[in-house]
This record gives structure tokens, C-alpha cells and sequence, in this order.
């Protein structure tokens, strides 16, 4: 059945995950005979480019972006007339972007979807009028990520009466569903590319694909190498991005002298390309929520060695079977895994099968399908 | 349904007994539900009130969606109904919902989703038990671990927890081809009838999936004596009942056996002596002797068919009250089940036999009744009377012109309590709400031994001395506190069956007012205990108690509701502001902006070790070296629990309370081992000397996997509290190359100095401490042995529970002619020994320092505890036990070096290895001469005898120097 789908965003062409997410979706989804639209509340803070002539639509509501809402933190604040007049404005301004989202919406076909991709965002889609529209709010990020920001209270306000929740793993609907909301399932982010039909074979090499900034635990990632690659020679590790650690982790690199196998090689956009001939894909984040990077890896046929730091990554690699696992932080227990991957050819072999054979289940079909089966349990 | 949907997906089977008011409520949640393709069939039990035709009322409101049907007679139970609905249902899937509870608006989506997406037959939700009548909208999810996760199982036998545990019928949907397959149906003219057809439901489904979503509310009622549940729970003395419960069981054990699911067995009966049993047995002292002869007569037959191995698997206290039960001795067996009620409990006067504590006298010629009884390990024999929580047994209750009078008998158990101690007791009532004043202490008259016991008698004249406030106190607690040569034990009293009704309610007046209530009536709580509640008995008090319950349930007029919420708010803000002026974060505003503005005392030291658990270790030491110079300081010393063993000379403030945060906000130095709560930051005025507890074997500080894994904002903030050390001691280079960077210690605040406490090890020919022998009993002309074992932790670091790795009567057995073994364990860990090793292996876990010990000690036992580098230093025997070094090693954390390398000792990972090396103590200390010289050489080269002397004289000046600083001002 071919409906309507509103995918709501805190702006269409923002430089980051939940943008990328949402134009592959509406891809996918205009793909299977649905008409999608792609709805931002403000003009992006770091634009890019999601090209021309996109066999979907796309509008935002403000021009710039709007002043965020008023709270005052004493009660004699509430006498401030200029805020006051301000926040009034606000409102205004609230109602009248709400009202542009009614124009699209009355225009939508019965068993329409509204997909709220950021709660921010569920304030303005609060004001529309959303009778006969089934609507989905989303969260991008892990439980215990989004508990420990004030996004956290704002998800459990503004997302209690949405049809559904999705969260991007079971174990974290499982924990939303935990905490009462009680109408939430998971769904997994689809792969960004098709799964590559050959795989190069490898060389010794480990790759790793990131920001270089404290989150993903480069530092650590080198600390582990150190003791790793000292028995392994040959070996080489090779960092693909750019952050504001780069200084930091080049002068750690040198100080733990592992300035010969280890090659800080700077952006990519072609990310098959770099994953082809690599034996192993390291991911030492801090924090997660669903990360790309492992499935991109896997769908090339490179068996990953990570921290086990969310949800998300311990979906995506079942330990032992397609990937190995290693306590978040654990340095020891993390060199002990990329040696075991690096001492045994036969297991890098098996793993990256079962690997490439494991991430269908995220392919661009799979997850379509998942999301199509969601819309048609809202109208049963 | 809509009228468009063919089959409904889900029929919502709601079953209605005389309950026409509320069936509307539940209906409207079976037609509230966000999955559309529902349809809803009412059975109506041949009610006698006008349930049939609300019902029928409904069908008219809602044609085509739901559905009036009605049994042509009295079925009497819930089997009867639902499985006439079953017979009528059209949906894909069913369920079950009882007229007087709800469903979750999403239970029918949640579930039918999972169904749809697993291909389960059967698929259970959560419910949650909601009290309606009470203030606070109290809920209890009903066994939620059971549904913390979304999970699919091909067979009960993955789960037995859920056959076990969740015995309800109503939190689940069931395939209706499935229902249909395997032949369900409730039985019918039996109580229980949930327990079976669950089970068989559970049994027979090929696939089950749990989901973690609350689907129904199980609804309490304020006065729901009619609900079926409660009521037959309160019924218990009816003895059809515990029958009909035998008889549910033996049906499904039948059903298990026929299967050969052994292991579910045994998980139903470790469940049976667990939860069955104990239902019925607690209110066993209350019922009359011909019942209760006929009740055992039951449980033995069925008692003798538990696996045996559940039995020996079940707490040592269910096994006591399942054999005594058997054994029909209502004496022993009576004050056994206040200790099932309450586990901490001790309710028998125990005896000691063999070395070995029993629960009780009789019994014990029988080989069965010997293994049963026994409970040595439960360690009630070596904990203080103090730590012992005493079955006090009410034997008079009654109002006499002074007041209530009440005596009791409290259990000594083991005769721990002299004939010729000192005694004394009071009574404390205490409120189970905090209010303004929520304790009142009466005296107790009379407190004597009399044979076994001690008896006791007070008149307690509650009329003229407790005053409750009202609305908010309304249940009161009593306990009897008996003191003993100056240790306390508290004690609750313990009703059994004397008749509390039998003399009238003492009357009280509540500083609210008597329409709050004028009586307190005593009655007996869930836990048998003495407790009285606030009632009304007058006119006036009764209507006042009336209006103030409706209006906190919100169901008064507007003024009245208005008021008490004013007063409810009123009362929560005064007691919100007590809580706050004393929580942690007023103290630390009030630390950091005002007490930190207070000039520093010039030569105030605040000491602190163990985080305030112990007067030992490094600080105390260097306290000691400046109270033997007389250094002009005014010493303080931090304690968390109870002063009690540190010194009298400084003086003592509790961790965390004001007069800590002003010593410390003051103080010129701060000494400690361990550091000083994080938080707190200190001024550059106060210099902190972090004398550190021990060199490291196990990987600390920032190379742990917990500190590597925080964002930067939370290393900071560690980093600020490790900043704060201005002196770091340390004993070696190993300490400089691990720990310095592991806290991130700069060269500069090195103190190269060695532990003060271990100046004593390092000098010559420092004597035994030979009081301390005497207090512990330990022969000092035998040869001492120390083992002192580490503690473990699991893999989330959470520490396990200790055990020793060997018999410690066959060592007595070996060696108890030779040595004394000392056993000290962690303070994180606790160890129980028989009385029959007693004199030969001596708990020694509680002496707070430990240096004493060690020069007692001719050899150390140990395995990986850091104590190892301070034992060293006296160059006598060491043997490292590590029978599980490989997991220890292995685990999380990691270590600094390869203790099976470097070991100054054998390291033994056998017992037998071990027994050998005790056999020839002198062989060890020969053969391992070099290598503990070289490993003191590496692990403790700065301890040189003469820590405190320099730290000292870093805080105050050398002695002489200091001589002249005075002279000089």
C-alpha cells in the first residue's frame, strides 16, 4: 500500500547522521511507491549538500533559526516584559510553522505517517493538528546515552503519546519500554551502501574509520596497538579522519614509538575503498549509538574488533561469531582480541563470512521492509 | 472491530461476578486499546445482581464489537466463564481480564506485534499490581525480572523462572489455534484454578515469547475482601484450601513427570519450600491444634515427593520448618517460623553439640535431622549480641489504670548473655512516616534471666506520653532494646496468639487535632510483629478520619481536598527543608562558600583511614609519632560508623557531618590513606599528605577500564580530586613507576619516604603485642600462622562473597597439635569458623590494625593481598595460595607484574602443596632467603624505619628546630 510518509527533522541538510538517515530513508521509501517529504524545522548550522532533483520533497519551516523557548528560573523573572513579549513572539512563530505543517499534512492521503527523527523537533509537530495520522518518534543515540543528556526528559514528555517509539536497537526499546514508554520497538539503521558483490583479499593491515576526538578512543586504540603489534611485526594500523585530538594522538603515537606501523591517513569519502584489502576494523568509541562503521566494515568482509560500548555495538557484532567484543576502556582485554583476530588467519576468514552473511539483515530491503510492516501494525 | 475486519486479531474475554459497577471500567479498557481489531466478550458467571444487563448495554453501545454471554448457572469460580469464552471466541489471539482490573491502553498491540512477529502460541506481559485506595498510588510490578527483556523461548525448560514464578492466566495472550491444538481449559470446582492452566499452557506451547511491556493491571481494591485473589489468601485456615493447592501441584508435577522435565521440578520445589509453604505456615501459630495436626498430616505426604536435592538446595531456615513440620514438633517448629517471616531473625536458643551449632535440641541422633538443623555457617554463634536480632515474645498484652502493660521473653541464645550481666531495656515506639517527632521512649520495669531467657515487664502509659501528629504517623512500631553489659540489641515484639483485641484501644490525642484519630489499636503486622495504628473511635473523630481519607484520595468536597492538600503540601515542604539542609549538596555550598572563609587553625591535622573505618594504617601512625614528640597539634580524627576504638586524645568527628567539613575546611593539614571525599576541594593553605595503603599489584587509578572509558568532563573531575594531594608516600620505585601514573602524582609530590606503618616491622627486635594474644586467645608459644586472602569481585566488579578455599577442620586435624592459624580476610569479605577449630584457627578479620598481627606471625599464608609487601619486611616465611590465580589474573582489572614470578615464596595452587610446605616452615624460609631480599629490594627499598619521623618533621619542623621556632616567637 503506497501512503504518505512526513519525515520531521530539526532541519533536512544538516552535516550528520540523522540527515544522512533521513535521506536514505526517503530514498528507499520513495523507492517502494511512497510519497515522502522531508520536513526540517530551521536551516541547517552545517549544511551539506544532498544534491538536486530528489524523488522526494523537502521544505523547512523557518528561515533561521528560531530563539529557543523561555523558562524563567525565579518566579520574579516572570515580570520581565521584554522576555516576556519575546517569548510570545516565540509562540507565534511555533503556531505559524505548526500551520504550515497542517497545510501538508491535510493534503496527506488516508494511513498517513508523520516520523518525528528528533524530539526536538516534536515540539512544533505537537502543535499541528494530528488527527488521522499515525505518528513515530525516533531516537538516534543509546538509552544510557540519551539518559545521561537533558534530551532524556524531553523524550519522555514529548514522545508519551506518540503511536510509537523507535529505538535503534531491541535492548534499548527493551529499556525505554522498561522506563514506561510503553508503546516502542526497534529498528535498525539500513546499511548506507548495497553490499559489495566480491571482497579484495587482505593484507596485514587494521583499519580504523573515525573522528579523531576523545568520544572515539583513539588514545586507547594506540595504547592497545602498542602492546600488540610489539610481538607482531609486519603489522600495520591505519587511522582514516580528522578531529581535534589529531595533535595529541600523533605526539602519543611517537612517544609509544609506534610511529612506523601505525599511519594517520586523513579523511575519506570512499569508505569500501579504504576498507578494501584490510584485515581487521578496530572501533575503540567511549560512546555509541548504532554505528555505521561496523556494518560498512562487515559488508565488505572485515572482521571488527570493538569496545562494547552500546547497545547498538553488540547487535551489530555478535561476539565470537562475526567480530569480537572487549570491555569499554579494558586495554589489555582489547590488544588481547586484535591479537587473537591477527595470529589466526583461519578465524579472520570464518568471521569475515559470517560477517558479510550476518549484516543482510540490515540491508536497505530488510529494513524498508521493517519500517513498512511498522505502519501496517498502526493501522491494524 | 471494526465492522470491515473480517476475524478480530485479539477477543479480550472479560468474566463478571455480581460487579455490574465495575465492568464498565474494565470493558472500556478492552475498547481503549490502540490496536483496532479487537472484539470483546463478556461472560457473565450468573451474576445475581444486574451484571448481565450492564452488559448487555455495553453489546448495544458497541454492536459488532462486543459481545454479552452468560452462564445458564453459578459456576462458582473463574475456570467456568472463561472457558465458555474460549468456546465463543473469533479473534486470532486471546485474553483473559477479570472485571474489577484494567488493561494497558497498548497491551493488545504489544502483544498481538510479538505474536505476529515471533510465531509464539503464547505471549506473556507484565502486570502490574495498582492499589487504588492507597494515598500514595502505590504499584508493584509483578515479578518484573522475569520481563526485564524482550526474549522467545522453544520450551519452558529455557525458563523454568516463569513456570515457577508467573502463575497468572490474565497477562497473556494466547494463539487461539494454539488454545484449540493442545486442548486448554480451566478446571473447574478447585481453587487455583490460574496455577494449572498456566502451567499447562507453558507446558504445551511450542513457542512462548515474554515481552518487557506493562499489559494488565492487576487492581487492589480498598476493600476488595471480595476480590477472588485476595479473599482466598485471607481464607487460609480454611484447609480446602492448602488441599487444593496440594492437589494443583501434584496435577502438574504430574504433567512434569510425564515429560521428564526434571529440571522444572526441582526449580517448582526449591519454589514450593520458598513461597508455598511459607504462605500457609505463617499464620500456622494462630490456628487451632486440630487443623494444624491435619495440615502436617498433608504437607508430609506431599513433602516426601520433593526432589531431594531441591530440599538440600533451599535457605538452611525452610529445610528447618519442612523437617520439623514432618516431624509434627509444634515446639520447635512455632518460633522456627518467625524466622522464615523475618530471615534475619534468630528465634531459637540453639545448642552447641560437637563443636558444631544446631538449631535445636531435639533431633539429633537422626543422621537427617543432624544435616538439617545444623547452623554453624550462619555464624550466629561468633557475632556480638549487638549484631543479633533476638525473637522477643509477647506474653501479656492488657490495659491496666496506668497505661498498657506488656511482657515478653526474649530468646538467649547459646547462654551469649551471662547470668550475672548487667541488664536494662526500654520500649521504643517509633513512627514507620517521619514526621516532626516520630519516636517516643518508655522504660521497662523489670528485666531479669529466668531459665533459658530474659523476661521482661513495662507499663507503657501511651495516653499521657505519645503524642502522634496525625494523618501522616498513623502506624507506630515498637521495639524493645535490651542492653547487656553496655551492648545493645534491639528486639521486636513478637505477637504469636495472644488476643490483642481483648483489651480496649488506649486513647491518644494527636497534636492535630482528634478528628486525626483518638485511639491507638494495637494489631499484629504482616511480620507478626507488635505494631499500633491511629483509629477512630469518637464521633467526632470518626467523621473527621472519614472526610480526611476521602479527601487524600481526592474524593471530598472541593474545600476539604483543597485543605488537605495545602496541609499534605504543607507538611512535605517542612520535612523537604530538613532533608535539605542536611543533604550533601547544602553541605558542600555551605563548605566551599562559607566554612572555607574561616581562618585555618594553625596545627590542626585532621587524620583519616579507611575512609574513617579504622584507627590504623599510615595515618595513625604518624599521629602517633607527633602526639610521642608532643608536636603543638590539635588532632582530629575522621570515623563513618562508631568512635568506638579511636583515640581519646583528638578529637572525633563523623565522616561527612558539620564538624568534619569545618575540620577540615580549617584544618593546616590533611592526612589520610585512602582520600578525602571527592568533592570536597581544598585550599591552598591546607597541605594534604596522601600517605597511600598499599603498593599495587592489581592495575589502579587512570589505568583502570572504568576511568579510561569516562568523557573528559568526568576524568577532570577525578583528576581535580587526585590535584588536591600536595605529598604522595611512597616505598619504592615500583610505586613511582605504577601508582604515581596511575594517579597522576607528579615527581615533585613524591615523598620517598616509606610507610609509616611498617617503621615498626623495620625496627629491631619490636616485642609481641601480648595483650592482644590474650584478648584473641592465641598460644604464643605455638608457632603462628597468618592467612590473609584478598577479596574477589565478579566481572562487573561487584565483590563476591568469601569462602574459605579449604577445611578448616581438617587443617585443625593436621596441624592444630603444632601452629595457630590466624584467618584475616578483607574488610570487603566476612568468614564464619566452627566452635570446634576454636583456640586452633582464630578470626582475627575485626582487629583494626594489622601490623600487631604480622609480628605475631612466624609464616604468612596469603595469595594476592597487597599485604604482602609489608609482610616481607620481617624476612620470615611467606606461601602464596593461588589456587585461582589464572581468573583472578585474567579478570578485568589486570596486573602490574607477574606475581608467579616474582612470588618471595612457593606459590602453591593445591591444597595438599600447600599442607606440604606447612609441614616444613623452616625449608620455605631457607630455600626463599635471596628472593625475598631481592623482593623487598624491589617492592619496599624506602622503607627504612624512619616514615613518621620524617613526615613529622615535614608537618612541625624537626624536633630541635621546632625547640627554637618557639623560643623565637
Amino acid at each position: 500500500m503506497s501512503r504518505d510518509i512526513f519525515i520531521v527533522s530539526n532541519s533536512v541538510d544538516e552535516l550528520g547522521g540523522v540527515s544522512s538517515w533521513s535521506h536514505r530513508m526517503a530514498e528507499l521509501l520513495s523507492a517502494r511507491g511512497h510519497g515522502v517529504q522531508l520536513i526540517g524545522i530551521a536551516p541547517a548550522v552545517l549544511h551539506k549538500d544532498f544534491g538536486d532533483d530528489l524523488p522526494y520533497g523537502m521544505t523547512t519551516l523557518y528561515s533561521e533559526r528560531p530563539a529557543s523557548a523561555w523558562t524563567p528560573r525565579y518566579p520574579w523573572q516572570r515580570l520581565d516584559g521584554k522576555a516576556r513579549r519575546q517569548e510570545a513572539q516565540r509562540a507565534a512563530g511555533v503556531r505559524s510553522a505548526a500551520a504550515r505543517m497542517n497545510q501538508l499534512f491535510r493534503a496527506a492521503r488516508p494511513g498517513a505517517v508523520v516520523i518525528v527523527t528528533q524530539v526536538w523537533a516534536m515540539e512544533w509537530v505537537a502543535q499541528a493538528d494530528l488527527s488521522g495520522l499515525q505518528v513515530i518518534g525516533m531516537t538516534h543515540e543509546s538509552y544510557e546515552t540519551c539518559k545521561a543528556t537533558s534530551r532524556y526528559g524531553r523524550v519522555k514528555r514529548y514522545y508519551a503519546d506518540v503511536d510509537r517509539l523507535v529505538a535503534l536497537t531491541d535492548e534499548d526499546a527493551d529499556a525505554w519500554i522498561r522506563d514506561g514508554m510503553n508503546s516502542t520497538c526497534g529498528i535498525p539503521n539500513p546499511l548506507p551502501f548495497s553490499l559489495p558483490e566480491t571482497v579484495p583479499s587482505a593484507t596485514k593491515t587494521v583499519i580504523s574509520i573515525g573522528r579523531l576526538s576523545q568520544e572515539k578512543g583513539y588514545d586507547l586504540l594506540l595504547e592497545a596497538w602498542a602492546t600488540v603489534v610489539d610481538r607482531r611485526p609486519g603489522w600495520q594500523l591505519k587511522v582514516y579522519g580528522l578531529g581535534e585530538e589529531e595533535a595529541a594522538l600523533r605526539a602519543q603515537c611517537t612517544a609509544l614509538g609506534l610511529d612506523g606501523s601505525v599511519e594517520f591517513a586523513g579523511r575519506t569519502d570512499d569508505v569500501p575503498g579504504a576498507l578494501a584489502g584490510a584485515s581487521i576494523f578496530a572501533m575503540s568509541s567511549r560512546g555509541e549509538g548504532f554505528p555505521i562503521s561496523l556494518m560498512e566494515a562487515m559488508a565488505c568482509g572485515v572482521p571488527c574488533v570493538a569496545f562494547d560500548c552500546a547497545p547498538g555495538v553488540r547487535e551489530i557484532i555478535r561476539d565470537g561469531e562475526d567480530g569480537l567484543l572487549a570491555p569499554t576502556g579494558n586495554t589489555t582485554a582489547l590488544a588481547k582480541q586484535l591479537g587473537r583476530l591477527m595470529d589466526d588467519q583461519e578465524l579472520r576468514d570464518t568471521m569475515a563470512k559470517k560477517a558479510r552473511e550476518a549484516i543482510v539483515r540490515y540491508s536497505p530491503e530488510q529494513v524498508t521492509a521493517r519500517w513498512e510492516e511498522l505502519f501496517a501494525l498502526l493501522d491494524s | 472491530m471494526p465492522p470491515s475486519q473480517a476475524t478480530p486479531l485479539v477477543s479480550i474475554i472479560v468474566i463478571v461476578y455480581n460487579d455490574a459497577a465495575r465492568l464498565p471500567r474494565a470493558v472500556s479498557s478492552a475498547l481503549r486499546q490502540s490496536l483496532r481489531g479487537v472484539e470483546v466478550l463478556i461472560v457473565d458467571d450468573c451474576s445475581t445482581d444486574d451484571s448481565f444487563a450492564v452488559a448487555q448495554r455495553l453489546a448495544a453501545e458497541h454492536p459488532g464489537q462486543v459481545r454479552a454471554l452468560r452462564l445458564a448457572e453459578n459456576s462458582g469460580g473463574c475456570g467456568g466463564p472463561r472457558n465458555h469464552g474460549i468456546a465463543e471466541a473469533e479473534g486470532e489471539f486471546v485474553m483473559f481480564l477479570d472485571s474489577d482490573d484494567e488493561l494497558d491502553d497498548h497491551a493488545c498491540r504489544n502483544l498481538y506485534e510479538a505474536g505476529r512477529r515471533t510465531g509464539a502460541e503464547l505471549v506473556c506481559g507484565l502486570s502490574v499490581r495498582r492499589f487504588l485506595g492507597n494515598r500514595h498510588g502505590k504499584t508493584d510490578a509483578w515479578y518484573p525480572w522475569i520481563y526485564s527483556r524482550t526474549r522467545t523461548l522453544d520450551s519452558i525448560a529455557e525458563m523454568p523462572d516463569l513456570l515457577v514464578w508467573d502463575t497468572l492466566s490474565t497477562n497473556k495472550a494466547y494463539r487461539r489455534s494454539f488454545l484449540t491444538r493442545a486442548k486448554l481449559q480451566f478446571p473447574l470446582g478447585i481453587l487455583y484454578e490460574d496455577l494449572l492452566f498456566s502451567s499447562q499452557a507453558y507446558l504445551a506451547a511450542e513457542r512462548i515469547t515474554l515481552i518487557p511491556n506493562r499489559v494488565y493491571f492487576w487492581d487492589q481494591w480498598p476493600s476488595s475482601k471480595d476480590k477472588s485473589g485476595a479473599s482466598l489468601s485471607n481464607r487460609r485456615h480454611e484447609i480446602r484450601n492448602f488441599t487444593d493447592r496440594l492437589e494443583i501441584h501434584r496435577r502438574i508435577d504430574a504433567m512434569l513427570a510425564d515429560r521428564g522435565m526434571a529440571e522444572l521440578k526441582y526449580c517448582k520445589d526449591v519454589k514450593f519450600l520458598k513461597h508455598d509453604l511459607v504462605l500457609h505456615l505463617r499464620d500456622l501459630p494462630f490456628l487451632p491444634e486440630d487443623f494444624r495436626q491435619e495440615f502436617a498430616e498433608h504437607a508430609r505426604a506431599y513433602l516426601a515427593g520433593l526432589d531431594p536435592e531441591a530440599v538440600a538446595e533451599s535457605p538452611s531456615i525452610q529445610r528447618i520448618c519442612a523437617y520439623l513440620l514432618t516431624k509434627g514438633d509444634w515446639a520447635n517448629l512455632l518460633p522456627a517460623i518467625d524466622t522464615l517471616l523475618n530471615r534475619d531473625k534468630l528465634s531459637s536458643t540453639l545448642v552447641e553439640k560437637d563443636g558444631r551449632i544446631f538449631w535445636c535440641d531435639g533431633h539429633l541422633d537422626d543422621p537427617e535431622g543432624r544435616r538439617v538443623l545444623e547452623v554453624t555457617d550462619q555464624g550466629y554463634h561468633a557475632r556480638a549480641i549487638g549484631q543479633l536480632f533476638l525473637r522477643n515474645q509477647l506474653t501479656r498484652y492488657a490495659s491496666g489504670p496506668q497505661g498498657v502493660e506488656l511482657a515478653g521473653r526474649i530468646v538467649n541464645p547459646l547462654g551469649r548473655i551471662p547470668a550475672g550481666a548487667k541488664l536494662a531495656a526500654k520500649l521504643e515506639f517509633t513512627s514507620r512516616r517521619k514526621t516532626l517527632q516520630s519516636k517516643f521512649a518508655f522504660p521497662v520495669r523489670e528485666v531479669r534471666h529466668d531459665g533459658d531467657g530474659i523476661v521482661w515487664s513495662a507499663t507503657v502509659d501511651l495516653a499521657k506520653a505519645l503524642r502522634p501528629l496525625g494523618v501522616i504517623d498513623g502506624v507506630w512500631d515498637v521495639r524493645c532494646v535490651l542492653t547487656a553489659d553496655g551492648e545493645r540489641t534491639s528486639t521486636r515484639l513478637t505477637v504469636g496468639d495472644l488476643d490483642l483485641s481483648a483489651s480496649p484501644a488506649a486513647p491518644v490525642r494527636p497534636r492535630l487535632t482528634r478528628f486525626t484519630g483518638d485511639r491507638l489499636e494495637p494489631h499484629r503486622s504482616a511480620r507478626g510483629h507488635l505494631a499500633f495504628e491511629l483509629t477512630a473511635e469518637g464521633n467526632a473523630a470518626r467523621k473527621g478520619t472519614d472526610l480526611i481519607e476521602r479527601a487524600l484520595r481526592g474524593e471530598a468536597g472541593p474545600i476539604a481536598n483543597t485543605a488537605v492538600d495545602r496541609a499534605r503540601a504543607g507538611v512535605r515542604g517542612a520535612l523537604k527543608l530538613r532533608r535539605q539542609l542536611n543533604n550533601g549538596d547544602t553541605k558542600l555550598k555551605v563548605y566551599h562558600q562559607l566554612l572555607n572563609r574561616l581562618p585555618v587553625v594553625k596545627g590542626q591535622v585532621v587524620f583519616e583511614s579507611q575512609q574513617g573505618k579504622q584507627y590504623s594504617d599510615n595515618p595513625r601512625a604518624v599521629y602517633e609519632e607527633l602526639v610521642r614528640r608532643g608536636a603543638p597539634m590539635k588532632a582530629v580524627w575522621s570515623y563513618s560508623d562508631s568512635p568506638k576504638g579511636f583515640p581519646s586524645g583528638a578529637t572525633l568527628v563523623k565522616r561527612w557531618s558539620w564538624d568534619y567539613l569545618r575540620a577540615l575546611a580549617q584544618a593546616e593539614f590533611w592526612v589520610d590513606n585512602q582520600g578525602f571525599p571527592y568533592r570536597l576541594r581544598k585550599r591552598p593553605e591546607t597541605t594534604y599528605i596522601q600517605t597511600w595503603h598499599g603498593s599495587a599489584l592489581k592495575k589502579m587509578g587512570f589505568d583502570l577500564a572504568s576511568l579510561k572509558r569516562q568523557t573528559p568532563v568526568q576524568q577532570a573531575e577525578y583528576l581535580a580530586g587526585l590535584d588536591r594531594f600536595d605529598h604522595f608516600v611512597v616505598r619504592s620505585e615500583h610505586d613511582v613507576r605504577t601508582l604515581a601514573p596511575a594517579y597522576r602524582v607528579s615527581e615533585e609530590r613524591l615523598l620517598r619516604v616509606g610507610y609509616p606503618r611498617n617503621d615498626m616491622l623495620r625496627r629491631e627486635g619490636t616485642a609481641k603485642d601480648h595483650q592482644l594474644a590474650g584478648e584473641l586467645g592465641i598460644d604464643l608459644t605455638k608457632p603462628v600462622v597468618l592467612y590473609a586472602p584478598t577479596f574477589r569481585s565478579d566481572a562487573a566488579g561487584k565483590v563476591k562473597s568469601f569462602e574459605l578455599p579449604f577445611d578448616v577442620e581438617d587443617f585443625v586435624e593436621r596441624f592444630g597439635d603444632r601452629m595457630t592459624l590466624l584467618v584475616r580476610c578483607h574488610y570487603l569479605n566476612k568468614v564464619v569458623l566452627p566452635p570446634s577449630v576454636s583456640g586452633k584457627v582464630i578470626d582475627v578479620s575485626d582487629v583494626q590494625e594489622v601490623t600487631p598481627l604480622y609480628l605475631m606471625a612466624d609464616a604468612l599464608i596469603t595469595d594476592y593481598s597487597s599485604l604482602m609487601f609489608d609482610y616481607a619486611l620481617l624476612d620470615r616465611p611467606m606461601l602464596f595460595f593461588a589456587y585461582d590465580w589464572d581468573e583472578y589474573a585474567d579478570d578485568v582489572r589486570g596486573t602490574y607484574f607477574d606475581l608467579l614470578r616474582e612470588a618471595p615464596g612457593p606459590v602453591l595452587r593445591e591444597i595438599g602443596d600447600l599442607y606440604e610446605a606447612l609441614a616444613d616452615l623452616d625449608l620455605v624460609g631457607k630455600e626463599y632467603a635471596d628472593a625475598r631480599r631481592q623482593f623487598v629490594a624491589e617492592y619496599g627499598e624506602y622503607d627504612q624505619g624512619d616514615a613518621a619521623k620524617r613526615i613529622a618533621d615535614l608537618m612541625f619542623g624537626a624536633p630541635g628546630a621546632q625547640t627554637e621556632q618557639e623560643a623565637g616567637r
